[in-house]
């Protein structure tokens, strides 16, 4: 790893200084090329990398950059439509085989072609069990991988799966193309601090939990992409600080911003604030295993007993939506699309199912929750409502997130709030959650018909037919309220006023949105 | 053996003692903390079988006892580790490596705002009592101790980055790439740390100047007809100093309460910020790193800020 202590701070700086040079240059000036060479894109609100090999990645600020590092085989587009990347075009032989056939020419960062061999390495190994992805049950499914030329490639399963082409893009799913002649003899630890990709940027520097410097990919494949030959990323760990840093011109873009100050900064010219619906579900996750929530009544009665759009205006500063069920609405086509009687308030019904339940006015549980910003807010909005609503007795505890993951996952918990972000595949909410074997269920909810209804979606090809499956399972787990869905958070990105070419997608695809970037 | 010589081993081997109990410490309270480096690092689809072989390739999965002494052994001969969940594999030397003059910058430089601030604020305050030179220098340092430093940085920032645009609003040049880009970049950072502790240090040495001035020896001066500077200089500024360095010494251990909080705001990469990074990230090995060296610092300060007084009044040491 090179590791460089001249990403620095410095060159940040003296560009900070330069940025008020460049605010003066009249617009026309830099409107047919890049009119910066360097792009300032901070990270905000995280600042831990550990890897930055795509089959090892887990973390947020990790996935931000292996998207403009790497290319999968398949991405979203603007309007959230699979497209083909790396891969010229695809098609379906059979309801188990994919064929897909690559794009001609594209070369890794060192000069090396990308070929069929690579696509069929890289699922080899995700699904190497010695390599110990975290990802490797997304492509458990697959049975073989066909190489019959260099540009074509057919992938097997055992069943149809249809979650399978929603893998296959840029997204937090690892699928991303890694380079054989490297991996073959190479160190998967080298690699992870060194990685080697097709995408528009290569990593020049590293300095963990401070910065990376990343710079053109000159072969890379899109014509005239990307614009800039640099991109600096500081890592900022306060949001707050990412905002004083964009106003300040030390940066020109943020990954994310603090849902309080959203609405001030809408206001505010020196600033340009991109928002929309994120691909992100928020809820109470109720452990159905330990009393009180054991008791469907219980559940129903709590659901009933807090409104939604309350939490969004005070815990988001109205930066989000109420939500539906657990499927994102920006994942249109599956998600539930009239709000269900159980998810709003309704005082009369919630005490009615609180008399039905076996637990009444006074039961007593704890809401776990984390951090110190909106997540607590969350817990405490919620139990207020509910103590309001129901009489009951509950208390918020506050840890953080690594715990309460952890809690979660070994059932030492009896409700705690909780939250997936940019995941992009309905399978990736409503299987995951609410089946009985999904990774994620930590409600231990089990409902046989939602199960059958939710691997038959797996096994649809048909668009239109699966999303129908996913609403129909939604609406029987909703009735058994596993988990009380709340709120969708809006995703966020500040420029600095004169960047264009920035396109942000509802994941937040942030490494992968700098390549358009123009000026700044 | 000269007592001088004695006192100063007796110090030296107290702290010693601190060092190896504060390991112990910091050691149980990590272990003791609830979370796993292991589940952020596997993620989402951890099973109990990679956890096993993640705790098994850290050696997490020895009995206590060894893994403490395993780390005790590393830390002697400098080596403390490798990062497990904020920069998995990196060793943790190179992370403070980088990181450690940063923060060393940052401190020394509030320490020296804070003191040069002090010495004309108090001397000014007690040469002048009851005036209104006194009174707004006082007010001054009630008003340094009641603002919180994050609240003070952001003010700052607010102020003469944003508003006027004179520093930086976000990141720091390391003393390495440019002692000047340091000192421009790192001075509203070190004024934020700076503003309490010079508070402190004004109303300590402006009460132990006060003090000084009363007491005879003073009035014996001069009655044998010393000028007024050389009885500030000799007889009440040097008695001064001692409870004035007393109280920078001690106010060390808020300096770098301080500086995680402030390293965050200004986007200084120091052992700070690491630390709380690597706290949330339950990333043991680099806690306990950042700890050893803060505790470390603070048991180096305690002693020079012991060496320094028994100097100014030799009757310490006997």
């Amino acid at each position: 790893m090179t590791r460089s202590t001249t990403i620095s701070r410095r060159s940040l700086l003296k560009s900070g200084a330069a940025a008020t040079t460049v605010a003066m240059v009249p617009f026309w000036a830099g409107a047919a090329q890049a009119s910066c060479s360097t792009l300032r894109a901070g990270i905000t609100g995280y600042n831990v990398i550990n890897t930055l090999d795509p089959g090892q990645m887990t973390l947020i600020p990790e996935a931000y950059m292996v998207w403009g590092i790497f290319n999968c085989l398949l991405k979203f587009d603007e309007e959230m439509n699979i497209v083909p990347d790396l891969a010229e075009s695809y098609e379906s032989v059979s309801p188990t085989v994919l064929r897909f056939k690559l794009r001609e020419g594209v070369k890794f960062h060192d000069g090396e072609e990308m070929t069929s061999e690579d696509v069929k390495f890289t699922f080899d190994r995700l699904r190497d069990e010695a390599f110990g992805s975290p990802h490797r049950s997304k492509f458990s499914a697959i049975t073989e991988i066909r190489t019959p030329d260099d540009y074509t490639v057919e992938i097997e399963t055992e069943e149809p799966f249809a979650p399978m082409l929603s893998y296959l893009t840029n997204t937090r799913t690892g699928s991303q193309i890694v380079p054989k002649h490297i991996l073959e003899n190479g160190s998967n630890e080298e690699f992870a601090s060194n990685p080697v990709g097709t995408g528009p940027f290569k990593l020049v520097s590293h300095e963990p939990g401070a910065s990376l410097e990343l710079a053109a990919h000159g072969d890379y494949f899109e014509e005239g992409l990307p614009k800039v030959q640099t991109v600096e990323v500081p890592l900022i760990a306060e949001e707050s600080a990412g905002v004083t840093a964009l106003l300040g011109g030390s940066i020109d873009v943020t990954s994310t911003a603090p849902f309080a100050d959203v609405p001030e900064l809408e206001e505010d010219d020196r600033v340009q604030v991109l928002k929309q619906a994120g691909t992100s579900s928020r809820f109470v996750s109720l452990n159905n295993s330990v009393a009180p929530f054991d008791d469907v009544h219980f559940r129903r009665a709590l659901s009933y007993a807090f409104d939604r759009q309350a939490m969004v205006n005070v815990v988001l500063f109205g930066e989000g939506r109420a939500a539906n069920g657990i499927i994102p609405s920006s994942i249109s086509w599956a998600a539930t699309q009239e709000t269900p009687e159980l998810v709003t308030l309704n005082q009369e019904k919630a005490l009615a199912e609180l008399e039905k339940s076996k637990y009444g006015a006074g039961t007593e549980a704890t809401v776990l929750t984390w951090g110190s910003s909106w997540w607590k807010r969350f817990a405490e909005v919620f139990v207020l409502q509910v103590n309001q609503v129901l009489g009951v007795n509950f208390t918020v505890e506050v840890s953080d997130s690594g715990t309460v993951y952890q809690r979660m996952q070994t059932g030492d918990v009896q409700a705690s709030i909780w939250g997936w972000l940019g995941l992009v595949d309905p399978d990736e909410y409503a299987y995951e959650i609410y089946h009985t074997d999904g990774a994620r269920n930590f409600e231990h909810y089990s409902n046989p018909e939602v199960d059958k209804l939710l691997e038959a979606a797996r096994r649809e090809t048909d668009l239109e037919a699966r999303g129908a499956l996913y609403r129909e399972a939604e609406a029987l787990a909703i009735e058994d309220c596993p988990v009380l869905p709340c709120f969708e958070s809006n995703v966020h990105n500040l420029l600095a006023p004169d960047v264009d070419g920035f396109v942000q997608l509802p994941y937040s695809a942030f490494g992968a949105q700098l390549a358009a970037v123009g000026n700044c | 053996m000269p007592s001088s010589l004695k006192y100063f081993l007796t110090r030296l081997s107290g702290s010693l003692v601190t060092m190896l109990v504060g390991t112990i410490v910091v050691f149980l309270v990590m272990k003791a903390a609830p979370g796993d480096p292991a589940l952020i690092v596997l993620g989402d689809y951890a099973t109990d079988e990679t956890v096993a072989a993640f705790n098994r390739k850290h050696g997490l999965d020895a009995p206590l006892m060894a893994q403490y002494l395993d780390w005790l052994g590393g830390l002697v001969r400098f080596d403390f580790g490798q990062s497990l969940s904020v920069s998995a594999g990196e060793n943790i030397g190179d992370l403070l490596l980088y990181r450690l003059p940063n923060t060393i910058f940052v401190g020394v430089y509030a320490i020296l705002i804070a003191v040069t601030l002090s010495l004309v604020l108090g001397t000014l305050a007690a040469l002048n009592r009851g005036t209104t030179v006194d009174t707004s220098a006082t007010s001054l340092a009630v008003l340094g101790v009641s603002m919180p430093d994050f609240w003070f940085g952001y003010m700052l920032i607010l102020g003469l980055s944003i508003g006027l645009g004179w520093f930086p609003s976000y990141g720091f040049t390391p003393p390495s790439d440019s002692l000047a880009g340091a000192f421009y970049s790192g001075f509203l950072p070190a004024l934020a740390i700076a503003a309490p502790m010079a508070a402190v240090f004004t109303r300590t040495l402006r009460t132990a100047l006060i003090e000084n001035l009363d007491r005879e020896h003073v009035m014996v001066a001069k009655a044998m007809g010393h000028s007024g500077r050389f009885r500030f200089l000799h007889h009440v500024f040097r008695n001064s100093l001692i409870p004035y360095i007393t109280v920078v010494g001690l106010q060390i251990r808020y300096l770098l309460g301080g500086v995680v909080i402030i390293e965050r705001i200004f986007g200084i990469n120091g052992v700070g910020s690491l630390m709380v990074e690597a706290a949330f990230a339950r990333d043991f090995f680099v806690v306990q790193a950042c700890a050893v060296v803060f505790l470390g610092i603070v048991l180096a300060v305690n002693y020079v800020v012991d060496l320094i007084c028994a100097m100014l009044d030799p009757r310490r040491v006997r």
